[in-house]
Order: structure tokens, then sequence, then C-alpha cells
């Protein structure tokens, strides 16, 4: 099998599997809601202060909704000894790696805009004109925190105590990421000219390359059979 | 047993005799023979402490990254005993090197903590250290834990600039720094014991380094020996 179609096998496993099951998406939407709601109530909805908080509170509710859908991916494979199946197959790992991450993005991403809506009408955010911009941004975020999150995610799940770990190990790693995605949005939702906050979404890309080709270069050790 | 661990054994007190020298003769000459500073007066002391201890942690970690990638490409355990040695070390260092800023931060700037572009980087380092031992409490497995351990720190290795150069940028788009400890121009009276305070922490750091690899190498060989007469005792 080819090294392409490989990852569009896995892709396509994980998607058929989340279509069925339905399991890591709902797990995901109904936790970023609880996120969302308690952040309504923690801060004061006045509009002043959602200017200065609504960055932070969108991509701490998208991080913590994407470390959900991250350690999932890896953890559905243990039923049935899926991923010793995966560890041993003749295709490249780094197929897998990128298959996953792949998969991960489309998962996170389609919660993410599930939520957008919801940050719309809870904080009273006028972004219609935005969204092409808040788009790249949000996907620029995605792929980095899922670089990261799916190689942690392939690791932690070989070892005990996995729902700790994956946040501890991914969160301190993640902070160019949640930078770049943060000073990005805030730049694009206060109406700053775009010339203003382009370098963060450069940076967020070039994050991300890095990211995917570190975790692309180490996961044949992490899923060493 | 291992030829290096008997190294170790034989010159570690050499590293050990020569740091303490280094560090009794630094901390002479910079808490008694130098002179105060002449904005920061008798406060400045503390910087023969605070920036040795804050060089010695990058060197803790340059360390765990090179004894990682041997790791992964020779797979000698003697040396994840080593990487292992040099994080438990790191998160010493780089604890004491943020305790010994902010006690310094108090006076000189005013607050104990800020979001400086370098304590954000130490911070982060300190996390990245901490999960570094904590993941491998969590596996048992020696040859997994050592694999898995040498990832996280390499991944760690080229987070870590990423990390630094992200946070500079992030705090001078905001604002520029309205006080930086890089305002005082050092004098020689200064440099010298600095530099002597330098070299006693990094034996210091190299000796410890040293008897905790044996440490580590020690209690393998005692759990795998264990094993076997466990196994014997059930046969």
């Amino acid at each position: 099998m080819s090294f392409f179609s490989a990852i569009r096998w896995i892709i396509w496993k994980d998607l058929l599997s989340e279509l069925r099951s339905r399991e890591n998406f709902s797990s995901m939407l109904f936790f970023a809601l609880a996120v969302i709601l308690i952040f309504s109530f923690s801060f004061s909805t006045d509009q002043e202060a959602v200017r200065e908080l609504i960055a932070g509170v969108i991509w701490v509710a998208f991080g913590f909704t994407a470390i959900i859908g991250l350690g999932k991916s890896f953890a559905v494979e243990l039923q049935n000894d899926c991923l010793e199946a995966l560890q041993i197959n003749p295709i490249p790992k780094g197929a897998i790696y990128l298959g996953k991450l792949l998969a991960n993005v489309i998962f996170i991403f389609s919660v993410e805009l599930l939520l957008l809506p919801l940050f719309v009408i809870f904080f009273n955010l006028d972004i219609l004109e935005k969204l092409p911009v808040l788009l790249v941004i949000m996907i620029g975020g995605t792929l980095g925190l899922s670089a990261l999150g799916t190689l942690f995610s392939a690791l932690t799940v070989q070892i005990r105590a996995r729902e700790v770990m994956l946040p501890i190990l991914l969160l301190p790693m993640a902070v160019p990421v949640f930078i770049g995605a943060v000073e990005a949005t805030r730049g694009l939702l206060g109406g700053a000219p775009f010339a203003f906050y382009r370098p963060w979404i450069d940076l967020l890309l070039v994050f991300d390359v890095i990211f995917i080709v570190v975790s692309f270069w180490v996961i044949d050790f992490v899923l060493d059979a | 047993m291992s030829r290096f661990i008997l190294w170790l054994r034989r010159y570690q007190r050499w590293f050990g005799l020569a740091g303490g020298l280094c560090m009794t003769a630094g901390l002479y000459l910079g808490l008694v023979k130098s002179p105060p500073d002449y904005y920061q007066g008798e406060v400045v002391r503390i910087m023969y402490l605070h920036v040795p201890l804050a060089q010695t942690s990058l060197f803790a970690y340059a360390t765990l990254f090179i004894c990682s990638v041997w790791y992964l490409w020779k797979r000698d355990p003697v040396v994840d005993n080593a990487a292992h040695a040099a994080a438990g070390l790191g998160v010493f260092f780089t604890a004491a090197a943020l305790v010994t800023g902010s006690i310094w931060a108090k006076p000189t700037w005013n607050t104990w903590w800020t979001w400086d572009p370098r304590l954000v980087s130490f911070t982060v380092l300190l996390l990245i250290l901490i999960g570094y031992l904590m993941l491998r409490m969590f596996i048992d497995e020696p040859e997994r834990q050592a694999r898995f351990a040498a990832i996280l720190a390499i991944v760690g290795g080229v987070d870590l600039p990423i990390v630094k150069f992200s946070v500079e940028w992030w705090r001078t788009l905001h604002q520029p720094l309205s006080i930086s400890p890089r305002g005082v121009s050092y004098s020689t009276d200064m440099l010298l014991p600095l530099a002597i305070m330098a070299v006693g922490v990094s034996l210091l750091f190299t000796y410890m380094l040293m008897v905790r690899t044996q440490l580590l190498y020690l209690r393998q060989l005692l759990e795998a020996k264990k094993g076997r007469l466990l196994s014997k005792a059930q046969l």
C-alpha cells in the first residue's frame, strides 16, 4: 500500500467508526458546551470585558475540547487490540501518524465550527465579515494542537494514567500555539488592521510545520512494537 | 558492571572537590570582596547564585537532550540512567533559579513575579521536566520507559527554543520591558566571582549527575536481580 493511500485508509477508518459510534464527537461537543457555560458565568459579560477576554475564552474552550478528542483518538484503538494491529501493520508509522492527525483535525475543527455560533450568541460577537480569517486561525491552531496532541496521544495510550498525562505533557509544549492563536484572534476580533496580526498567523503556521515534522520523525519510536 | 559506571565512580570525587573549591572561592569573592552595585546595593549579591543556577538548568536540559538522542540511537541503558538523572537535577536547578530570581525581583522590580519572557520560558522548562519525570513514573517496563522518556525530551528540546521565541515576541509586541536586569553592565570585580561561581555550580551539577546516574543504575540492577530471584523461587 502506498504512503498516501495508507493515510487515506486511516482517515476513512476513523471517520467511519466515529460516524457509527459518535462517541468522540458527542463527548467533545458537550464538554465544550459545559466549558462555555461556566465561562459565561465566570466573567462579567459587558462588552468592554468581553472584548478583552474573548480570544482567550475561545482558545481555552477549544484547547480543552481538543484534549478530550485527542485522548480518545488512540484510546479507541485499545479495544480488540487494534493498537497492536496498527503497530505490526507493514505500513509506515508516519502514515499512521498523519492519518490520525488529519482525522483529529477534522473532528476537532467540526466541533469548533458548531461552537462558534454559541460564542456569537452568548458573548454577543460580530464576526460575519471576519469569518474567513477566523477560520484560517482556527485551522492553524487546531493543526498545531493536534500535531503535538496526536503524538502524545499515541504515547500516553501505552502507559498508566493516560487521561492525566496527556494534558500534563501537551499543555506546556503547546504554549507557542496558544500564544499565536490567541494573539491572532485578539487582533482580528478587536478590529486591528490585518497587517498588525498577520505575523501571528504566519508564525502559527510555522509552528504547525515544525511540530508536524518533529512528531513525524519520532513517531517510529512511539509506535515501535 | 558497566565500564562507564566504574569510570564515574573513580573520578566523581575530583569533580565534587573542584566544584566545592570553586563555589567557596566564588561565594567569598561575590558575597564579601566584590563591591555592592551602584544602583541595587547589596541586593545584587544574589546574582552570584541566581545566574549560575539558571545557566546550569539549561546545561541540565542540554545534557538530557543529548543523552536522549544518544539513547534512541545506541539503546544503551546507562545513557538512559544519565538522562533520568539529568532531568531530576534539572527540576532542582530550574526551581532554584526561579526561586532566587523571584527573591531578586522583589526588591529590584518591586514584584515577586512578572510575565517576563525568560520567566515564562523557565516556567515552561520546569513544567516539561516535571512532566518528563511523571511520565517515567507511570511506565513500569524499563525499555519502554527509557524510549518514551527520550522521545519526550527530544520533542521538548525542539519546543523550548520555540517557546522562548514566541514568548519574547508576545511580550515585545505588547510593550517593551520597562525593567530589565540587562541595564546592569558588569565590572571585572563582579564578572570574576560570577564566572567562578558559574564554573563551580556546573561542576556541582556534573558531580551530582555522576552520583545520581550510578544510583539509578544500581537501582535498576537491583530490580533486575530481584526479579530473577523471585522467578527462581517460584520455580
